[in-house]
């Protein structure tokens, strides 16, 4: 592997959005190992190794961090540009919790220590990183967490459960938000706390989700010993710090890809059916591909925000809701043309590009991780409409 | 993406609306409704001496040689105050008339104004005009606020034709509109004209992507009246705007003017980028169609979040309403644009 240093900028942020554009399609098209595009579901760690790798090498693991941390250092608008790129591609995701939320937090609110030890071994791929936020009973409600860190001498004893843990099962290191305090407002007694997975009293129970799949699973912490020095800014402030992180990047859960993947699908399975001359399907096709147009363009505009160098307020939440309701209406409708091999589980001809069902599944969790469409609105309906 | 200048020309036809859209006030548009006319000869006197009427003209022609993002920043102004002087149809007139007959347009001393339909439900002239020895034969339907013309300007399938409203041989059928307008049925009989040729394809899909800014002027004053009215009023010992069921709805007619306003500044920006390309035209049907349902969606749940006020003609909330169902079919609705988008960007032709 020879291309680590290819690709290296000194100044990212001083190319012109097009040449910086090219620059992300020529990396991805010499780098990116050819079999792990596309790929259906989420990659375990033993698959996406070597593209981590890849980016380690290259600089290019952890484009929102700046230089000085081994990041790349990009702003907002050619943070864009770089997943807009990577998506397009078909690239396949790493498990990048420690790059895309620990790193961010770390840099802002770690003791130089903390940066020290931890962020190199995010780039270089010895921690592996999953989030400890959700709990049964703390999932919308997010504050109202309950499991507990208890300080005795110089070591945390936690015990309690975290839920929906994303690739826990790969990860060797999880950053939980605990509750440190039950006495005020709830939002006040979380602290945030950085856990070895292999310390004693854990245990990881993999859930098999509606798609079939083990990309999450349950933590327990049951008297499991933490040292002191693991926390993360002051405690009782972990709340605040994981919330004045929840940046721009939130437009990404509002970018158009979902529905421009089921699209595609949709066409090629009318096509397939032999659907592409009636009316019926032409008429609701051409209505979904104006939806999707009107959110790209809805998309674009924020995005062009960004590029500006523009705050986004509380209304890119506008985004997500649009592009998931439209992302699940396509895969509704391409389930039902499907018929009766809408009820089979694997795609057509072992094609995964004549498959509608697996979407279908994968769209419902859209409008539920990253604050489901009611929450959302409940918090649009107060910052936008400023309504009580 | 907006350059400077243009946003700064933007923001001075924004701002040059004030004088007429009475914010939050639609008393004038209350007494016009059901009259003769429809509207306020001194407002559209106002109205060209602000040069509107001109607005998409080249300098050299009168106008102020603007682009069609700056005429849709100018109807969704207009949109939101109800104005029904007749400025769509104006310049769409105007942006085919003769140099001729130009002048006294865009003054206000004659009010040319379009009649191109001959059919229910469509999106351009369907039949070629006769004009034989110079004399008009033709049936032209849904022409809006007819009463008011001087002259009509017949459009047909690139030949057109003017003909001046008092002419022998012209009548008119006039029929009132839900929102206290007007449309006729214009025939003309042997009636003199003068006949010229021009493309009208693009002024007409002008007038439809003005029309889809003109309903989210609409959309946008019916939220914030809704919105305000969720504020105030009491039920069950508070203000009901604290009801999460009405607070969704309202965030959801909410987004579907964000949408609305992102689809139509989309086109808007790649008409004037490109020119009348077959992928520009789809863009403004894309617009116009969402702008029609869109419109409706939220006017009709503006009237439901009021609740039994809503239901009544005093109550302005139902103005919005009753703008919506008439221009939501005013230079084609959401049925008719979707397949005229399909027609432009066949499923079969996406890569």
């Amino acid at each position: 592997m020879t291309f680590a240093g290819d690709f290296h900028c000194e100044d990212y942020n001083a190319l012109s959005d097009e040449a910086f554009r090219a620059l992300v399609r020529r990396f991805l098209v010499e780098s990116h190992p050819p079999g792990l595009r596309h790929p259906p579901k989420r990659l375990h760690w033993d698959r996406a190794e070597p593209w981590y790798m890849i980016l380690a090498r290259a600089g290019w693991l952890a484009p929102n961090w700046p230089r000085q941390y081994g990041g790349m250092g990009l702003n907002p608008g050619k943070q864009l540009i770089y997943v807009e790129e990577f998506e397009k591609f078909g690239a396949a995701r790493t498990p990048d919790h420690g790059m895309a939320l620990l790193g961010p937090l770390l840099i802002n609110y770690g003791s130089e220590e903390q940066k020290a030890y931890f962020l190199p071994k995010i780039l270089s791929g010895e921690h592996i990183w999953c989030q400890g936020y959700s709990e049964p009973n703390a999932g919308s409600d997010l504050a109202a967490l309950r499991t507990e860190a208890v300080l005795e001498d110089d070591t945390w004893i936690v015990n309690g459960q975290k839920i929906w843990t994303t690739l826990a099962g790969d990860a060797d290191w999880t950053f939980c938000l605990v509750r440190t305090d039950k006495s005020g407002k709830k939002q006040e007694g979380i602290s945030f706390l950085l856990i070895p997975l292999d310390t004693p009293g854990i245990t990881i129970r993999p859930i098999i989700n509606l798609e079939l799949d083990d990309e999450f699973s349950e933590v327990f912490f049951d008297n499991v010993r933490v040292p002191k020095a693991n926390i993360v800014g002051e405690i009782n402030q972990g709340w605040t710090m994981a919330k004045n992180l929840l940046g721009f990047e939130r437009i990404f859960l509002g970018g158009p890809r979902q529905a421009a993947n089921a699209l595609g699908k949709l066409r090629r399975l009318g096509a397939h059916y032999g659907l592409l001359e009636e009316l019926a399907f032409v008429d609701v096709y051409a209505g979904f591909l104006m939806e999707l147009e009107d959110h790209q363009a809805f998309f674009g505009r924020v995005a062009e925000k960004l590029r500006r160098g523009e705050s986004l307020g509380p209304e890119v939440s506008f985004l997500k809701l649009n592009q998931t309701s439209l992302y699940q209406r396509i895969t509704e409708y391409g389930l039902d043309i499907m018929a009766e091999d809408g009820a089979l589980l694997e795609p057509l001809c072992g094609n995964n590009n004549l498959s509608m069902p697996n979407q279908f599944l994968n769209a419902r969790a859209a409008t539920i991780y990253g604050g489901t469409t009611q929450v959302q609105k409940n918090i649009l309906a107060k910052a936008v409409l400023d309504l009580p | 993406m907006i350059d400077a200048e243009t946003m700064s020309s933007i923001d001075m036809v924004r701002a040059s609306t004030r004088g007429i859209v009475k914010h939050g006030d639609l008393s004038r548009i209350r007494k016009l409704r059901y009259t003769r006319e429809g509207f306020d000869r001194e407002v559209w006197s106002t109205i060209c001496e602000l040069g509107w009427p001109g607005l998409r003209l080249p300098e050299s022609s009168g106008g102020s040689g603007l682009g069609l993002l700056a005429y849709t920043a100018l109807t969704e102004e207009l949109g939101r105050g109800l104005v029904p002087e007749p400025l769509i149809p104006a310049m769409l007139a105007s942006a085919l008339l003769p140099a001729t007959s130009l002048e006294s347009q865009l003054k206000g001393e004659t009010l040319v104004l379009p009649a191109w339909q001959d059919a229910r439900n469509t999106l351009a002239p369907q039949q070629q005009l006769d004009f034989a020895n110079g004399r008009l034969n033709a049936t032209k339907v849904y022409v809006p606020m007819a009463a008011a013309a001087s002259a009509f300007l017949v459009i047909g399938q690139g030949q057109h034709a003017i003909v001046d409203a008092n002419s022998p041989g012209v009548s008119i059928e006039a029929s009132g509109t839900q929102d206290g307008s007007s449309f006729a049925t214009v025939r003309f009989r042997d009636a003199l004209c003068k006949v010229f040729e021009a493309d009208a394809g693009p002024p007409l899909a002008e007038a439809a992507l003005a029309t889809a800014a003109y309903l989210l002027g609409v959309m946008r004053a019916a939220i914030e009246m809704t919105v305000g009215y969720l504020k105030t009023r009491v039920q069950f010992g508070k203000t009901i705007g604290q009801f999460q069921v009405l607070q969704h709805m309202a965030v959801d007619m909410q987004l579907e003017a964000e949408v609305t306003s992102a689809s139509i500044e989309a086109a808007a920006l790649q008409w004037d980028r490109d020119g009348p390309t077959a992928a520009a035209q789809a863009s403004i049907s894309r617009a116009k169609a969402r702008a029609s349902s869109s419109a409706m969606k939220v006017t009709r749940d503006a009237i439901q979040l009021h609740g039994g006020i809503g239901f009544t003609d005093e109550h302005d909330i139902g103005l919005y309403l009753r703008k919506a169902m008439v221009a939501k079919e005013s230079f084609g609705g959401t049925k008719l644009h979707r397949a005229n988008f399909a027609r432009l960007k066949p499923v079969g032709d996406q890569a």
